[in-house]
C-alpha cells in the first residue's frame, strides 16, 4: 500500500495532512460546547476522521489505478453526477435546499462531484486538437452550464459559481485566443454598468480597444456592441419587473448587512467572533461567541469564525499560509506537466480550491457576500472532503506518471 | 499547445497570492487593530436579536361570541449560559415550581446546543408564585418572567384543535419561517389548518448599544419591525346550538351531530361525544391527564365526526335510488320484487328488517317504510363498478376537503378487493345486496352523510363543508365563498327523493314521524346500522328542514350502539330543530 506512495510529491501530500488535521481539531472544538465545568460534544468529529479515512483510502486507490482506466471513466462520471443532480432535485428539501442524496449510512452532495466531473471533461475537450474554435467553445459552454444550472436550482449557489469558475479559468489556461474570454465577460459588465450610462461607454470604449488591439474583425465587434447595447438596454427593465423581495434578497446578497435576520446578522456575529479573538485567540474550546446560538452554521461554512475566535490571528494566519503553500506546491506540479489534458485538469482543481477558500474565507469576514460554500478540508461534511482529497489524488498521480504522459 | 501559456502558472499564483494578501489584511484589521472592540462587543453580548411574538389570533363563532380566546399567563424562562449557583438554582426551582432535580438535568441535557437560548422552562405560574419568587429572582440571574398568552378554549369540542410547543422536527422543518424553539404551533383541528392565518409574523429588534447606551453602528438598517398579529377568523358555528346540542346527547353512547347552513355549506354545530378538555393543552399536559386521556375506552380524543368510519346503513337508500333512476332502471311507478319479510337471492335469503313483509311498494313508499327489499332488487340490476363510481359522484367514501386537517374518506369495497380478501369463489351479487341497504363492508363519516343531505335541500348542489367564515384583518372582513359541485342528476331525480325524505318524515307510518315539528316542514331518513362494535344497531338519522318553503339547515344525527334511528336519532333530531326554530325567531 505504502509502496504505491513512493514517488509522490510528499510536500503537498504533508501539507494536506497538515490542513486535515487542524480540521479535525477546529471541527472538534466547533461541535464542542462548554459552560461552566461541562463538556457538551457532539460527534462530528469522529465522523469526520471516519470520512478522512475512507478519502485516504480512495487517495491511494486513485493512485494505484492506471490512468487508462480513469481516462475511460471521465464520461460516465459526469454523467453520473449529471443523473445525481437531477435525482437531488426530487429529495425532501433541507431547510428549503435540495443538496444531499441519502444512502442509508451517509448523505453524498452530487454537486461535490459534478465540480470534479465538469473540470476533467472540460480538460479532455480543451486538449483536444481542434480546427474551430466556436465548435469548442460551444462544447464547453454546454459542458460547463448543465451541471452549473443544475446546482443553482437545488439552490447552492456558492458550488454553481465555483464550477463556472473554474471552467473560466480552464479556457484561460488553455490554447484557445482570449478575446473570446473577453467576450465572454462583456455581458456581466454591462450587466453591472447598467446603472450608469457613462460607466457603460467607458466600458464599451474600452472593449472595442481592446478587441481593436487583438486585431479582432470588425464584424464580432460590431456583434459585441450591439449585443451588449441590449443588455445594457434590458437589465434595468428586469430589474425594474422584479418584485420588491426579489431585489432585497439581490441587494442583501451584495451588502448582508441590509439583511440583519439572515445574512447579515450571521456575518455581524462572525466578525464579532474573529475579531474578539484577537493575536492569539482565546484558547482551545474557550470561544464564547462559538455557542451555537450565534452561529448556526459554524462547523460547517462559518468554521473559519472558530479558528480566528479561538486561535486569533496567529492560528487563522497559519491556516491561510498553509493553504497557500498547498496552492503554490500544485502551482509548481503545474509548470512541470507537459501534457495538456493533466495540466488542465490539474489548473480545474486548482482554481476551485482557490476560490472555495478565498469566497469562504472572506465570506466568514464579511468582504465576500455569503453563498454558503465549504472551507476545503476543513468544514465538517463528507462529500466535499472526499472529493478535494480525491482531486490532490488524481494531481498526484499525473506527477508521479509524468514520463507515461509525455 | 503551451508555448503561449507558459506564463500561466506564475501569473495563477501572483493572483492567488494577491487575493490570501488580502485575506490577511482583512484578518490583520480584524483581529490585530479593531480586536479591543470586538472584544468587548463579544464579552457583554451586547449584540442580541431578539424575536417579538404575534399574538396568535382568535376565534368567534357567527355572533361574534368567543370559542378560543387568549388569556394572558406568567412563564419562567431560563438562560442556561447564565447559571450560577447551580444547587440553590435547582432547590428553588423545585420548591416553587416543582422541577426536580432530574427534570432539571435533563432540561439542560436536551437543550446543551442551546445554551445562550432564552428556554421556556414553566408555564402558566399563578400570580401569587410570580409575586412572591419575585424578588429572589435577583439571586439568579439566569430565570426571567415572561408575561405572555396561552388559549383559552371556552368549551371542550373537536374541531378548533390545540396548539402546543413546537417539536424538533417541526422546528427543523420552520425555523425558516420565524418560529423559534419556544413557539406554539397548531398540532391539530382549525389550530393547525389555519396557522398560517392565525399565528401572523415575527417582529424582531437588534440591540446593539454598550453599557453606557451608546449604538455599536453595526447594522444600518431594520432595526425595528413590530409583530404582525394573526388574524382573527370567525366561524360558522353557532355557539348556541353546539352547546344545546352538547346538553341534550346522552352522556352514555358515543354520537356525533352536524348542522349545517343549506345556502352557504357552513357548520353550524360540530358535535362529537364523549368530549375532553382542549385547556389540559394550554400548559404542558400532565402525564397522569395524558394517560387517562389514551386509556379511556370510549376514546374522547377521537372526532367521531371525520375521523371514525361507519356504515351508513338507510340513510344510504336515497343514493342508491338515485343512481337506479340515472340509469334509468326506475322513476315514480315502478314497482320491484314484493317484500314478504325477505327476498331470496340466489341459495341466500336475505331478510327485510320489517318481518313482516311490505309487500309491493313504489319509490316513494318503499323510502319511507325503508324497505329492504326494494334496493335488494335494485342492486341485482346495477354492477359493483357503477355502484362505486356513482356512489362516490354523491361524496360518500371520497373526502369532502373540510377545512380540518386528517379527514378519513372510509371505504368502498371493489372486486378485487373482495378477491384478495375472500377468495375467488365470493358470489359479487350478494355483497352488492349487502351494500344496496348501506351494510356490507362500505363505511363513511357523519360528515359526508350531513353533506349529501344538505345537496338534497340545496335542489342538488353541493357544498364543501367549512368552518371559517370570514377572516378579520386590521378593519378589512373577507368572506370565504363556499365551494359548489353539483350532483350529476336530473332535476326529477332530486325531486324524487326529497319527496320520499318528506314522506319518511310527514306521511303516516313513515320511519321518521319522531322527527316532525310543527310549523316546520322537516325532511329526513332513518338509518339503523348493524355493526361489530355491539348488539344494538347503531343510530342514524339525516335530513333538513325548511322554514316557509326554504331550506334552512341540514343535519345528521348519530348514536354508536344507541338502537334504531327512527326512535332513538330521531327525536334528537326533532329537539334540534326546535331549538333552530327558536333561536332563528330571536
Amino acid at each position: 500500500m505504502i509502496r504505491s506512495l513512493r514517488n509522490i510529491d510528499w510536500s503537498l501530500f504533508i501539507l494536506m495532512l497538515l490542513i486535515l488535521i487542524y480540521g479535525v481539531v477546529i471541527v472538534y472544538t466547533a461541535s464542542t460546547t462548554k459552560v461552566g465545568d461541562e463538556i457538551y460534544t457532539s460527534n462530528y468529529f469522529i465522523k469526520q476522521i471516519a470520512w478522512i479515512l475512507i478519502s485516504l483510502t480512495i487517495f491511494i486507490l486513485v493512485i494505484k489505478l492506471p490512468y487508462s482506466i480513469i481516462d475511460s471513466l471521465i464520461y460516465p462520471i459526469y454523467i453520473l453526477s449529471i443523473l445525481m443532480l437531477i435525482a437531488v432535485l426530487f429529495t425532501p428539501g433541507v431547510k428549503g435546499s435540495h443538496r444531499w442524496l441519502s444512502f442509508g449510512l451517509f448523505n453524498f452532495q452530487p454537486s461535490e462531484l459534478a465540480k470534479l466531473a465538469t473540470v476533467l471533461v472540460l480538460a479532455k475537450i480543451l486538449s483536444k486538437r481542434h480546427i474551430n474554435d466556436w465548435h469548442i467553445l460551444s462544447r464547453t459552454f454546454i459542458i460547463t452550464i448543465i451541471p452549473f444550472s443544475l446546482i443553482l436550482i437545488q439552490p447552492d449557489l456558492g458550488t454553481a459559481v465555483a464550477v463556472v469558475a473554474s471552467a473560466f479559468v480552464i479556457l484561460l489556461a488553455s490554447d484557445l485566443p482570449k478575446f473570446y474570454l473577453v467576450l465572454l465577460l462583456t455581458p456581466l459588465l454591462s450587466v453591472v454598468t447598467s446603472v450608469s450610462l457613462f460607466l457603460f461607454i467607458l466600458m464599451m470604449l474600452l472593449i472595442i480597444f481592446v478587441l481593436y488591439k487583438m486585431r479582432i474583425s470588425y464584424i464580432i465587434m460590431g456583434f459585441t456592441v450591439v449585443i451588449n447595447t441590449f443588455i445594457f438596454a434590458v437589465s434595468p427593465l428586469i430589474w425594474n419587473s422584479l418584485k420588491t423581495y426579489q431585489q432585497n434578497r439581490i441587494l442583501s446578497f451584495i451588502d448582508p448587512l441590509r439583511d440583519p435576520l439572515g445574512a447579515g446578522y450571521q456575518i455581524i456575529q462572525s466578525r464579532i467572533a474573529i475579531g474578539s479573538g484577537g493575536t492569539f485567540g482565546k484558547g482551545f474550546l474557550m470561544g464564547t461567541q462559538k455557542n451555537l446560538e450565534f452561529l448556526p452554521e459554524h462547523h460547517t461554512d462559518f468554521i473559519f469564525s472558530v479558528v480566528g475566535e479561538e486561535f486569533g490571528f496567529i492560528g487563522s494566519s497559519l491556516l491561510i499560509v498553509l493553504f497557500f503553500l498547498l496552492l503554490y506546491r500544485i502551482m509548481r506540479v503545474m509548470n512541470k506537466l507537459k501534457q495538456p489534458q493533466t495540466y488542465l485538469i490539474v489548473v480545474g482543481i486548482a482554481s476551485f480550491l482557490t476560490f472555495q477558500i478565498f469566497v469562504n474565507i472572506g465570506m466568514n469576514m464579511g468582504i465576500v457576500p455569503t453563498t454558503g460554500i465549504p472551507l476545503p478540508f476543513i468544514s465538517y461534511g463528507g462529500s466535499n472532503l472526499l472529493i478535494n482529497i480525491v482531486a490532490i489524488a488524481l494531481i498526484q498521480k499525473f506527477m508521479k506518471e509524468r514520463s507515461v504522459f509525455e | 499547445m503551451l508555448e503561449t501559456n507558459n506564463n500561466f502558472p506564475r501569473y495563477y499564483i501572483y493572483i492567488t497570492a494577491g487575493l490570501f494578501a488580502l485575506l490577511l489584511v482583512y484578518l490583520f484589521n480584524l483581529q490585530i487593530l479593531n480586536s479591543e472592540r470586538f472584544k468587548g462587543i463579544s464579552e457583554k453580548n451586547y449584540v442580541r436579536l431578539r424575536n417579538i411574538a404575534p399574538i396568535r389570533g382568535e376565534l368567534y363563532d357567527r355572533e361574534f361570541q368567543p370559542i378560543v380566546l387568549n388569556r394572558s399567563s406568567y412563564n419562567l424562562y431560563i438562560t442556561p449560559a447564565s447559571i450560577e449557583n447551580k444547587d440553590n438554582l435547582v432547590s428553588f426551582l423545585s420548591a416553587n415550581f416543582k422541577i426536580s432535580l432530574d427534570e432539571f438535568k435533563d432540561f439542560l441535557y436536551k437543550n446543551r446546543f442551546r445554551h445562550h437560548h432564552e428556554l421556556i422552562l414553566a408555564q402558566n405560574i399563578g400570580f401569587e408564585t410570580v409575586i412572591k419568587t419575585s424578588e429572589h429572582l435577583n439571586y439568579f440571574p439566569s430565570l426571567t418572567f415572561k408575561s405572555e398568552t396561552i388559549r383559552e378554549y371556552q368549551y371542550p369540542n373537536h374541531f378548533t384543535g390545540y396548539v402546543g410547543r413546537i417539536n424538533d422536527q417541526e422546528y427543523a422543518r420552520l425555523s425558516d419561517s420565524g418560529y423559534t424553539i419556544n413557539s406554539v404551533i397548531g398540532k391539530s383541528g382549525l389550530e393547525r389548518q389555519y396557522e398560517q392565518l392565525l399565528r401572523g409574523e415575527n417582529g424582531y429588534e437588534i440591540m446593539q448599544v454598550d453599557a453606557r447606551g451608546r449604538s455599536l453602528n453595526l447594522f444600518k438598517h431594520n432595526l425595528y419591525k413590530p409583530a404582525e398579529h394573526g388574524k382573527t377568523l370567525v366561524l360558522s358555528i353557532d355557539n348556541r346550538l353546539q352547546n344545546y346540542i352538547t346538553s341534550i346527547l346522552p352522556e352514555e353512547h358515543n354520537s356525533a351531530v352536524v348542522v349545517m347552513d343549506v345556502s352557504t355549506g357552513g357548520i353550524l354545530a360540530y358535535v362529537s361525544q364523549p368530549e375532553y378538555d382542549l385547556n389540559m393543552f394550554s400548559v404542558r399536559i400532565s402525564s397522569l391527564d395524558w394517560e387517562s386521556l389514551m386509556t379511556d375506552q370510549r376514546r374522547p380524543m377521537l372526532d367521531r365526526v371525520i375521523h371514525a368510519t361507519y356504515p351508513p346503513a338507510s340513510v344510504y337508500k336515497p343514493i342508491i335510488a338515485s343512481i337506479g333512476w340515472d340509469e334509468g332502471l326506475l322513476d315514480l311507478e315502478t314497482e320491484f320484487a314484493e317484500c314478504t319479510g325477505g327476498m331470496q337471492i340466489g341459495d341466500r335469503f336475505f331478510n327485510c328488517w320489517y318481518e313482516d313483509g311490505h309487500g309491493k311498494l313504489s319509490l316513494i313508499d318503499a323510502m319511507k317504510h325503508s324497505c329492504d327489499v326494494y334496493f335488494y332488487d335494485l342492486s341485482l340490476l346495477l354492477s359493483l363498478e357503477v355502484l362505486e363510481q356513482k356512489t362516490k359522484e354523491n361524496h360518500f367514501t371520497v373526502h369532502t376537503g373540510i377545512d380540518i386537517p386528517g379527514e378519513r374518506r372510509g371505504f368502498f369495497p371493489n372486486r378485487r378487493w373482495y378477491i384478495e380478501n375472500y377468495g375467488r369463489n365470493i358470489s359479487i351479487t350478494g355483497q352488492k345486496v349487502n351494500l344496496s341497504i348501506g351494510q356490507g363492508e362500505m363505511l363513511i363519516t357523519p360528515l359526508q352523510v350531513c353533506a349529501y343531505y344538505n345537496a338534497i335541500a340545496n335542489n342538488g348542489n353541493w357544498i364543501k363543508p367549512h368552518l371559517l367564515d370570514r377572516i378579520v384583518d386590521k378593519d378589512i372582513v373577507r368572506v370565504v365563498d363556499p365551494e359548489i359541485e353539483p350532483l350529476p342528476y336530473a332535476k326529477e331525480n332530486i325531486e324524487a327523493i326529497q319527496h320520499s325524505l318528506y314522506a319518511t318524515v310527514n306521511e303516516r307510518y313513515g320511519t321518521g314521524m319522531a322527527a316532525r315539528y310543527p310549523g316546520v316542514d322537516v325532511y329526513g331518513k332513518t338509518g339503523s346500522a348493524e355493526n361489530h362494535m355491539g348488539s344494538e344497531t347503531h343510530a342514524w338519522f339525516a335530513g333538513y328542514a325548511k322554514w316557509d318553503s326554504e331550506p334552512e339547515i341540514a343535519f345528521v344525527v348519530f348514536l354508536e350502539n344507541a338502537g334504531g334511528g327512527g326512535s332513538v336519532a330521531a327525536p334528537i333530531a326533532r329537539r334540534i330543530i326546535g331549538y333552530y326554530n327558536e333561536i332563528r325567531e330571536q
